[in-house]
């Protein structure tokens, strides 16, 4: 990297749930802890416990990882009234979790009191924040993130959480101008700011769009939407029975959701391709892209779509989806839950070869805006503003 | 390394912090500054030549923060806050500027935050959030300072892309600005003149080549009314003040003048009418006659300035007092000025002229005149007097045995009375009777002469009012276009107020009109009230007060006000003592117990308690046999297929307990059934003990049915539109959630099907069972294929009884009107017509009477001109008899076609926003320009040539329509209520 040098270098630190639990927040922090290696900064990855699910997150790691609990930290909910309050066993149980939040924070103390001035904490969920909030921070600059929609969140416990523990924080950092806005506006934090994810890779073969294949990449899980595709591709389906609509993805909804495919009559048109650990070439097989998520962040599944030259229709159900895609230039967007519009949009590109050629391009082209290098000096640019 | 800022550089941001007489609350101004989170930022405080000691704080805050604080003083007092920040911005050294009030805060980021997108967009001025904090209000009141323009960070090239900031935001220190563009345009404040800020932010928003606002709140203004030295704001009031403001406005004029802002102009003028105007003529009425002629002076002539269009911008009352005034009309600028301060009122008689309401009877031969003071759209003339609020001026007002007052002198009892009063004043009535008159405004003669007028005063509590006094009204007496009315009050024999809980009483007069009610508040705000106090005897104590005195609220209302005469020392001693007890322990614990006993009763009448009732309690008691509760539209009709069924059942005088669900008033709803009101607890215990519920919508969703009840869901329409589960926000919903919609959905035991179409929408997108479909029709239907089959064996159309009930002639053919539900109808859901009433009651009215009918969510008003041409028929009940009695259906995309069809009469599709529909909103089922079984036109001039021609292109529709009623209404025969009624009660006993 040519920036190496016009940076300081500083003491990076990543806090998150675990260090290598399933899901794209891991994805990315190791994706910019190798970056941020590579400029030059010193980076620790934290995770507070062990995951439940593991991702591979391989063992040549150019940066050391820690985790702090040897075991999960007991779960146990707030009291509540009277009955919660005189509840003896849930009140050693968590007076045994403060005590060992205490213990646990008091590691990360010792970890960021050996950081060089400059330093940066960079909290990566809401969780983990629980437990830097009660370390010694004080000459650390600390970054905390939401890696979803503002909307997802709201409608979820974390709220609450993000509001109360990244009240302080010196930036809450959203992953869009519009997700930033509404965290201040509605959610009242007015430290939040916005920087979007980096596109994972960029294949160096472009799909040649020439398979009459529509691709889902997903996992099967309500908030992917399988069930909404289905609906969408039974009324596409009719109109291009030569089309095959690829699922990649594996989930607890796979029973309901092929009985649900069988149900609408769509079994000789739709395949259930499994798992991938191959997602270029699960891209260059397919023509268009297709997502019918019923909430996202910044979904990495579009850029990597977008990267690899295939024009994505897409439900609007996030700032991150109209940040990424162009509606109508480099792909086409349906209001979030409306079937009839996304099938109306799939039709679109799959009976013209010319518009997805030309969306599937300038879609190429136009994601590069997310290249690491791009997102690398954002970060940078972040960390000198915050030391102001 | 470069890593801590260098303090030894040019700060990022200064800070201009103005000073005079304010040195406790200097400290903490500056303190917000020092304390951001942006750390380049430094302080430059000045002092406008302050008395006390601010200027030794600010010394000695800029000892204290060497190289960040610095102080400065002015040799003498500006006056004003302009010459200060003037100073300060030539001390400034950052590469930004800010201005900041010694009474004030900065929010902690608001520096870092600013700078970020000043930054960012290379803007001139970047702007936030100012937040109003009321902080001797106990609540601590927040007012956000035009939240719509930070709703989102927005960046302009130039302020004309957003005329809203330029006339709304006029603040100047909610914002940053560069410093160096303060220099090149050598911004700077006017010095010696109020609303400097006004002047300064209009050159400034014109000169700046890009604006950035963000959403961030960055500007705490504290606001203390209760104030001894009230601020500039506060003391509008003053005619210099507004000679400064007329001045300042003049000037902005100019400089939009001068670039040909023409837009930005507009929008001024707008805001001027809608705001800055109605700030001082609030205030007429409370003053005297010389200081009304010398305002009317100044704003008539710079009312002449504003552009025309600016008037049709604005809500009609502000165009009619802006017009009134311009005049110089006093009669009629203070009753327009009352409804100004009291929205909903009706100050004036109001005129009609030529089927349209105009505010007063002047000024109609002059043509702008005319178009402003039409208050046609208000609907004053679809209401009844029980839905008016009337205006009643005070005209008589006398303590028994003395004199009626007419004094020149006011004092302190005008505006809501903020000083105490009452002390040392003489003049107290001794008998303690007042004798009040006054007049009652007579709109459009909705109280007709010969009416029998009865009426009484009110006197209640303002807050927390336990009990009400009332004394009779003994002269009403009717003079055109108004009532007047005398009456007496003996306060000192009858009104008892508890003391100390119930300070304020407000006097209603409650006036009958052939029975039926209104209310009105006696305007005193143009009347001279005695300043006499009355005695009274509260019934906890006199040891705080004894006395009443007549007060005139903000609203220029007549109220009264608990005082103190005799031994008034001691009793202010007293009184202290009750306040310090009452915000105190003892005070904290009867509030809190009061509000505990509140929030009890709360719960006890909440939906969730009635639920747990319904299923806990109801739902255990035996069900009743032969009970059926009916329900149409969520309670708001007694109307379609229950309505039907209902009536089958009484027809073959089968013997059943019929319970009637009402939402709102019982009106319209069948005598001999028990009626009872949706929610209310005999509602749900009907329910719970029914054996049959039968409803076309939805009981309330949380309730179980029990397995014994029998559910026929009738249904109100076959879909265009996209439903249920065929729904996006149906979809989006989580499992859990689609699941208990699914649990309400299976609480239907029978769903009616008129055609195949409905079994391919409804049925599936409700994911019904295929058992619980019936076949049969619609019973509302069943009408309709009677009356095709009447005309047909008769050879001729017969009109029912409805025909002379609405006025209509022999001779003119009926169309009816029903568009369906509209969201956007602003307030009180008003549906605008896509069309001109008089356009059509002109062109077609020879030939033609329209029957409009609104959704039943939405309202329309409709002109007197058009009286008899054009007849809202959208509060009846039953649109059946509506369509049996037309000649041919207008609608949009309302479900009613699909019945209509079977009546075989013209359809004409009136689809001018189809795509906006069938697109944007949740989408269709069939393409209706495809299959309509009649014209579609998309423009209101291709209406009316399809009405023209509506006989000749009849025939051509026939087999579309005949193919229509195929497809979606099958099993429609005419049999759908007789069936049902064979099906399910054929064994039920017969009377």
């Amino acid at each position: 990297m040519s920036a190496r040098t016009e940076h300081p270098q500083r003491d990076v630190f990543f806090v998150s749930n675990s260090v290598n639990e399933l899901g794209g927040v891991t994805s990315w922090s190791h994706q910019m802890a190798r970056l941020f290696t590579e400029q030059g900064h010193r980076v620790h990855v934290i995770g507070i416990t062990e995951p439940a699910e593991p991702q591979d997150i391989g063992t040549d790691l150019p940066y050391p990882t820690t985790t702090l609990y040897d075991e999960h930290p007991p779960r146990v909910g707030p009291a509540r009234g009277i009955k919660g309050r005189l509840n003896i066993a849930e009140r050693r149980l968590r007076a045994a979790r403060t005590a060992g939040m205490h213990e646990q924070a008091a590691k990360l103390t010792a970890l960021f009191r050996r950081a060089r001035p400059g330093a940066v904490v960079i909290v990566t969920q809401v969780w983990a924040m629980e437990w830097v909030t009660l370390a010694d921070t004080a000459g650390l600059t600390v970054i905390g993130m939401s890696h979803e929609s503002y909307a997802y969140t709201r409608a979820s416990s974390r709220y609450g959480r993000v509001r109360r523990f990244y009240k302080d924080v010196d930036r809450m950092l959203a992953l869009t101008r519009e997700d930033a806005d509404l965290w201040i506006r509605k959610g009242g934090m007015d430290n939040a700011s916005y920087l979007p994810n980096p596109l994972p890779f960029m294949p160096e073969v472009p799909s040649p769009r020439t398979g009459k294949v529509v691709t889902s990449i997903g996992r099967l899980h309500d908030q992917k939407g399988i069930d909404m595709l289905l609906d969408t591709w039974a009324e596409v389906a009719p109109l291009h029975p030569d089309w095959t609509l690829r699922i990649y993805g594996s989930g607890e909804d796979e029973e309901m959701l092929k009985a649900q495919c069988t149900a609408l009559g769509l079994d000789g048109s739709v395949e259930w391709m499994g798992r991938t650990g191959d997602v270029p070439g699960a891209l260059r097989g397919g023509s268009v892209f297709v997502q019918s998520s019923r909430g996202e962040g910044f979904p990495l599944a579009l850029m990597e779509a977008m990267a690899a030259a295939v024009p994505c229709a897409a439900f609007d159900c996030a700032p991150g989806v109209h940040e990424i895609v162009h509606d109508g230039e480099d792909g086409l967007l349906a209001g979030l839950g409306n079937t009839g519009e996304l099938a109306r949009k799939l039709d679109l590109l799959m009976s013209d070869k010319e518009l997805r050629d030309k969306m599937g391009e300038l879609a190429r082209q136009n994601v590069q805006r997310y290249t690491t290098g791009e997102i690398v000096r954002r970060w940078e640019e972040l960390f000198a503003f915050l030391d102001r | 390394m470069g890593l801590i800022a260098d303090r030894e550089r040019d700060p990022d941001v200064s800070v201009v912090v103005i000073v005079y007489n304010d040195e406790a609350r200097l400290r903490a101004a500056v303190r917000s500054v020092l304390d951001q989170t942006l750390r380049g930022v430094e302080v430059v405080i000045v002092d406008d030549c302050s008395t006390d000691g601010s200027y030794e704080v600010a010394q000695w805050l800029a000892a204290e923060n060497p190289g960040r604080v610095r102080a400065f003083q002015l040799p003498e007092n500006s006056g004003g806050c302009g010459e200060p920040r003037n100073v300060g911005i030539g001390h400034t050294r950052g590469r930004y500027v800010m201005f900041l009030d010694s009474d004030d805060v900065l929010e902690r980021n608001a520096c870092r935050n600013l700078l970020e997108a000043a930054e960012r967009d290379g803007s001139d001025i970047v702007s936030g959030l100012c937040v109003r904090l009321h902080l001797d209000r106990r609540n601590q009141k927040r007012v956000e300072w035009y939240p719509w323009l930070y709703a989102r960070t927005q960046v302009l090239d130039s302020v004309t892309e957003l005329p809203d900031l330029f006339v709304w935001d006029t603040l100047s220190t909610n914002k940053m600005y560069r410093r160096g563009f303060l220099m090149e345009n050598q911004l700077r404040f006017l010095k010696g003149m109020f609303y400097e800020d006004l002047m300064f932010i209009a050159e400034a928003y014109l000169a700046a080549e890009r604006i950035t606002l963000i959403p961030n709140q960055v500007y705490f203004w504290h606001v203390y009314e209760k104030a001894a030295a009230k601020s500039i704001s506060n003391r509008r009031h003053e005619m210099t003040n507004f000679v400064h403001r007329m001045e300042i406005h003049r000037r902005i004029d100019a400089l939009l003048a001068e670039r040909g802002l023409t837009e930005l102009k507009l929008a001024k003028d707008v805001k001027f009418l809608k705001h800055d105007l109605v700030l001082h003529l609030r205030d007429l009425p409370f003053r005297d006659d010389s200081y009304r002629q010398e305002f009317a002076g100044i704003a008539r002539d710079y009312l002449t300035s504003l552009a025309p269009e600016a008037y049709d911008e604005v809500q009609s009352i502000q165009a009619v007092c802006a017009y009134l005034l311009r005049e110089n009309d006093w009669d009629n600028l203070l009753p327009a000025v009352d409804t100004l301060t009291n929205r909903d009122k009706i100050s004036a008689p109001l005129v009609e002229r030529d089927g349209h309401v105009y505010w007063c009877a002047e000024h109609l031969d002059d043509p702008f005149g005319r178009h402003v003071l039409d208050v046609t759209d208000l609907g004053h003339h679809t209401r009844t007097v029980d839905r008016m609020f009337l205006r009643n001026t005070l005209t008589g007002y006398a303590e028994r045995g003395g004199t009626a007052h007419g004094g020149t002198t006011r004092g302190g009892t005008g505006r809501g009375g903020t000083g105490r009063g009452g002390t040392g004043r003489g003049g107290t009535g001794r008998g303690g009777t007042v004798r009040l008159a006054g007049r009652i405004v007579n709109p459009l003669g909705v109280i007709p002469e010969g009416a029998r007028l009865t009426g009484h005063l009110e006197f209640r509590a303002r807050r927390r009012s336990l009990q009400s006094f009332r004394f009779p009204v003994a002269v009403l007496r009717h003079e055109g276009d108004s009532v007047s009315w005398e009456a007496e009050a003996d306060l000192a024999g009858k009104l008892r107020p508890l003391g100390i809980v119930d300070e304020v009483w407000d006097v209603r007069l409650k006036l009958d009109v052939d029975g039926v009610r209104t209310t009105t508040r006696l305007t005193a705000s143009e009347h001279d009230l005695a300043e006499g106090l009355l005695p009274v005897r509260p019934r906890l104590t006199r040891m705080v007060a004894d006395h009443v005195e007549p007060v005139v609220s903000q609203r220029g209302h007549l109220a009264f006000r608990l005082v103190a005469r005799d031994r008034v020392e001691d009793k202010e001693r007293v009184r202290e003592l009750v306040v310090r007890g009452i915000h105190g322990r003892p005070g904290k614990l009867a509030k809190s117990g009061f509000q505990r006993a509140k929030k009890l009763r709360k719960k006890l009448t909440s939906g969730e308690t009635k639920i747990r009732v319904y299923g806990e309690v109801f739902s255990r008691l035996p069900v009743k046999k032969g009970l059926v509760v009916f329900e149409s539209q969520l309670g708001k009709q007694y109307s379609d297929s229950p309505k039907a069924i209902y009536e089958e059942m009484l027809r073959q005088g089968l013997r059943f307990e019929a319970v009637w669900s009402y939402a709102g008033s019982p009106e319209g709803f069948p005598a001999e059934a028990t009626l009872v009101r949706r929610w209310s607890l005999p509602y749900l215990r009907a329910l719970a003990q029914a054996e049959f519920w039968i409803d076309n919508q939805s009981y309330p969703l949380k309730l179980t049915k029990r397995p014994e009840t029998t559910y026929i869901q009738t249904w109100h329409g076959s879909a265009l539109k996209r439903m249920g589960f065929d729904e996006a926000a149906w979809k989006l919903k989580s499992k859990a959630r689609q699941q208990e919609q699914q649990r309400v959905l299976n609480r239907f035991d029978r769903f009616l099907i008129r055609s195949e179409h409905d079994v391919r929408t409804l049925a599936k997108a409700f994911r019904l069972q295929e058992r619980t479909l019936l076949r049969v029709g619609y019973p509302r239907n069943d009408a309709l294929v009677h009356a095709r089959e009447r005309e047909a064996a008769a050879g001729r159309r017969a009109r029912g009884p409805l025909a002379a009930e609405l006025g209509i002639p022999e001779d003119k053919q009926v169309l009816l009107y029903a568009p369906t539900f509209r969201k956007h109808g602003g307030r009180n859901q008003r549906f605008e017509l896509p069309f001109d009433v008089e356009r059509f009651a002109a062109e077609l009215g020879d030939r033609y009477v329209l029957l409009v009918r609104a959704h039943y969510l939405n309202h329309v008003v409709l002109p007197p001109s058009v009286r008899g041409t054009v007849i809202d028929v959208s509060a009846r009940h039953d649109v059946n008899p509506l369509m049996e009695l037309s000649d041919a259906l207008i609608t949009d995309y309302s479900s009613v076609m699909f019945d209509y069809a079977l009546l075989d009469r013209p359809l004409l599709f009136f689809a001018y926003d189809y795509e906006e529909y069938a697109h944007e909103g949740r989408g269709t089922y069939f393409d209706l320009l495809e299959r309509a079984p009649g014209p579609v036109v998309r423009t209101e001039d291709e209406l009316y040539g399809a009405l023209d021609s509506l006989a000749e292109d009849d025939a051509k529709y026939q087999p579309e329509r005949e193919r229509f009623v195929a497809e979606f209404g099958e099993y429609d025969k005419g049999t759908a209520a007789r069936s049902i009624v064979e099906q399910f009660f054929s064994h039920w006993s017969r009377s």
